[in-house]
């Protein structure tokens, strides 16, 4: 009983964060309906972000989410303007989008491969305290909660900003239907940028906490937390960011049931939950994810 | 079998999501002649082309060709029976040759053997034979939508606005060759905006609106008809 | 090269010859089995525009049917060979739901499927079977030049495949397809069928070029055969080549291969981020490949 306890609550903490890795790739679906297939290796430099801050200039990891930020509106910008629009002009903006992504991950996976080696690094779990917190006599270390903690405000963020800012309507209505936002005048690739540099930064602060969620960070972390965010937006609907935190509660509470009970297949929980979900309601929640024929 | 006509719907009803498209619909066609289908934008008159073509699904209903039901058959299987269509919005294989999109289907339906020229020159585009399709006008890749539909040697054929942008002449050449094709015994039916073209082809239309049958008979019948009038003017 | 009969021709003479005149047959091996997995999967994105980013899995499900086959059973090894492309071809039936997915959510599902694969097989549970993350040796078998003449076989089969996708009334009705699968449909094409046969023709190259490696290698671990660097590779090189054309895929692994065994072996990380800029590059200017420059100014390539 305690066993499931401790596996039910650390799931809904594993969760939250995870809600957070996917929220981001889901936002810039939702606003660009691109697949941004370099989505885990945004969240692998938020998480290098974060070590070079301790290992270098010695300071909190938390300062790595205005990092992230920085790094999002630095990397996000140029991006976009680089390659969306023209890439929104081709003959297949959905396939070549995502295959260019693609190209971009792998270098991206290239870069901090060169600059840091293949390890494996971990962050002191004393940074963001070293007690363990207890819910129903469940004790979890206190970087679960912190994580756990900012993965809510930012979802609570972007919720207050998709219904409280003039940009988070436009950006709905880009949502609903581009085509239609930009006859009402909306700038259609001013807010889709800016939702290509939030999608970044939410991925990065993200990172941050994948360190201490995750166990450590590498250069090839990537492309696993890609296909991970895939499953939990896909679970939660594809597009509809706020949805997300379902996916992340389905995939926590699941992948921490499978740790506890059968720990040797855990690492299968995000694969087999994309492919029986995409198998198994391809229509509904997928909507637009089957051919026409 | 003398009696029983070509194509029969019975009580067929599309919904998407929660909004009914065609509600109970039923009607049947016989070879060789043309049925108009008119209404209202949205009173189901693509949906309708769309379940007796296979493209949609019917959620409820029988449709009988030939006295067998195909409601469930799939795509190629309903083409191979002999019924085929043009699109509102043309979707050829536009990086083929104009020849090639019609030798897809001469080869695939197996329909027995077509003359690919002869198409070509009923459609009016020979002398583009060797054009890219997506090269060509819109309204000569409707023709060659049709002429794709045509080599499949269809017995029921199913027209969607077709004459929309067409200049007189030419909606005039579309008329008389609709016409050649029911008097070799095809089966048309025939979606369109235009009143006058219909009136000059077709013997019978069916009005819809909002996805149920208002009215079948002659068109200047359907003009004096209040249900129609309502729901062209009030729909 | 209008004729499949002389690219086939060529490619095998090539083939034999060039382990003669260079003496690194272990480059020459590795060029022709990512010659072929270009090739086969070619066969799938370039005649269907189904990308299947997790190809390596069929690849690693014949390296490892073929190293069990011969560990369990003692057939001849070209037999087991043989076993592992249908084992392949059998994975390949049971994904055969994914292709009702359209475009990205094919990928990553495909994706998806071939990382399970890959965690079942290495999982420390199954160490008897499938010797985990322990690897397998079937040295008893161990034979560089048969191996070499199996995936030059493979190849051969691939290259064949694609010829006859792009030349035959099969491949005529795959292009309508590919351009618009409802008319192709209304012209009477069978599209799930010929969409099936294609997905299963290009696992089976698959699972058959990972069976030859894996008897060429005898030795390896999962992450040899498993790595999603391979997918990455093949797909990368069919780009470069021009995929949906026959020599565009084997033009595209020969060079690009070539330049990496060149250069990169000793430095990998270099020809990721290469790789990765080609890629981007490629999509941005040259989306249909070396091949379409030839095609632009008319030349009938095959």
């Amino acid at each position: 009983m305690a066993l499931l306890e401790y596996a039910l609550i650390g799931g809904i903490l594993y969760g939250i964060f995870f809600s957070l890795v996917g929220i981001g790739l889901n936002l810039v679906f939702g606003v660009m309906r691109m697949i941004n297939l370099a989505h885990g290796q945004f969240i692998m430099l938020g998480g290098f972000g974060a070590w070079l801050l301790v290992h270098e200039l010695h300071l909190n990891p938390i300062f790595g989410i205005p990092l992230a930020v920085l790094g999002g509106i630095l990397i996000g910008y140029p991006l976009y303007y680089g390659v969306v629009p023209r890439l929104q002009r081709s003959q297949d903006p959905e396939m070549l989008s995502f295959i260019l992504f693609f190209g971009i991950a792998q270098m991206i996976e290239a870069v901090m491969l060169f600059i840091f080696g293949a390890d494996q690094r971990s962050l002191p779990g004393e940074a963001l305290g070293s007690g363990n917190i207890g819910v129903f006599g469940q004790e979890f270390p206190d970087s679960w909660w912190v994580a756990a903690a900012v993965s809510i405000l930012c979802i609570g963020g972007l919720w207050l900003y998709f219904t409280r800012t003039r940009l988070g309507f436009a950006t709905r209505a880009i949502m609903a239907d581009r085509d239609e936002a930009r006859a009402t005048g909306i700038d259609v690739d001013r807010v889709s940028a800016i939702a290509f540099m939030i999608g970044l930064s939410l991925a990065g602060i993200a990172g941050v906490f994948v360190p201490y969620m995750v166990g450590s960070v590498s250069p090839s972390i990537g492309d696993s937390l890609t296909t991970t965010s895939f499953a939990i937006i896909i679970i939660g609907s594809l597009g509809n960011p706020l949805g997300t935190v379902v996916g992340g509660l389905v995939f926590g509470v699941g992948t921490m049931l499978m740790q506890t009970y059968y720990a040797s297949w855990s690492n299968l929980v995000p694969y087999a939950l994309l492919l029986v979900i995409v198998l198994i309601r391809p229509s509904g929640l997928l909507g637009k994810a089957v051919r026409s024929a | 079998m003398s009696s029983e006509p070509l194509l029969r719907l019975e009580g067929v009803s599309k919904r998407f999501g929660g909004l009914t498209v065609l509600d109970r619909q039923s009607f049947s066609v016989s070879a060789g002649e043309i049925v108009g289908l008119v209404g209202p934008n949205g009173s189901g008159k693509t949906t309708t082309i769309n379940v007796i073509s296979g493209v949609h699904q019917a959620d409820a209903g029988r449709i009988l060709f030939e006295g067998r039901e195909i409601q469930r058959l799939k795509l190629f299987r309903i083409a191979r029976l002999g019924i085929n269509r043009s699109f509102q919005v043309p979707k050829c294989f536009r990086a083929m040759r104009v020849r090639e999109n019609i030798e897809v289907a001469a080869t695939f339906a197996g329909r027995g053997a077509v003359d690919i020229d002869e198409i070509l020159a009923g459609i009016g585009l020979a002398d583009q034979a060797d054009a890219i399709a997506g090269a060509l006008t819109v309204n000569q890749q409707k023709m060659l939508d049709l002429g794709r539909a045509l080599a499949t040697n269809p017995r029921l054929l199913l027209i969607d606005e077709i004459g929309a942008g067409l200049n007189p002449a030419e909606l005039g050449g579309i008329a008389e060759l609709l016409k050649s094709l029911a008097a070799r015994g095809i089966a048309l039916i025939v979606v369109e905006h235009l009143l006058d073209f219909l009136n000059r082809i077709t013997d019978r239309v069916i009005v819809l609106g909002a996805g149920r049958m208002l009215f079948e008979g002659s068109l200047k019948a359907a003009s004096q008809d209040p249900d129609v009038v309502a729901a062209f003017i009030g729909g | 090269m209008r004729y499949p009969a002389a690219v086939l021709a060529i490619l095998a003479a090539m083939f034999l010859v060039l382990p003669h005149v260079y003496g690194n047959q272990s480059v020459l091996f590795t060029m022709m089995t990512f010659m072929a997995l270009a090739q086969g999967l070619n066969l799938l994105y370039g005649f269907t525009g189904y990308l299947p980013f997790g190809y390596v899995g069929f690849f690693g499900t014949g390296a490892y049917a073929t190293s069990l086959l011969v560990t369990f059973t003692g057939m001849p090894v070209l037999v087991c060979v043989l076993g592992g492309g249908l084992a392949a071809v059998v994975v390949g039936l049971i994904l055969g739901p994914l292709l009702r997915l359209s475009g990205a959510y094919f990928s990553i599902a495909n994706l998806a499927a071939s990382q399970i694969i890959y965690y079942v097989v290495a999982n420390e549970a199954l160490k008897h079977v499938t010797g985990g993350p322990y690897g397998v040796k079937i040295e008893q078998v161990y034979a560089p030049t048969a191996s070499y003449a199996t995936m030059l076989a493979v190849l051969l089969l691939a290259t064949g495949l694609a010829a006859y996708f792009r030349r035959s009334r099969f491949g005529l009705g795959l292009r309508a397809m590919h351009q618009d699968p409802i008319s192709a449909g209304l012209a009477g094409v069978d599209i799930v069928r010929e969409r099936l046969i294609v997905w299963l023709a290009s696992a089976g190259i698959a699972g058959l070029a990972g069976g030859a490696y894996a008897w060429n290698l005898s030795v390896f671990y999962p992450d040899a055969v498993f790595t999603l660097q391979i997918s990455v590779f093949a797909i990368v090189f069919a780009l470069f080549g021009g995929v949906g054309t026959v020599i565009g895929p084997l033009l595209g692994a020969a060079l690009l291969y070539a330049f990496y065994a060149v250069i990169g072996v000793s430095a990998p990380q270099y020809f990721e981020l290469l790789y990765g800029l080609l890629i981007v590059l490629l999509v941005l200017f040259l989306p249909n490949g070396l091949m379409s420059l030839l095609i632009r100014r008319n030349v009938d390539v095959l």
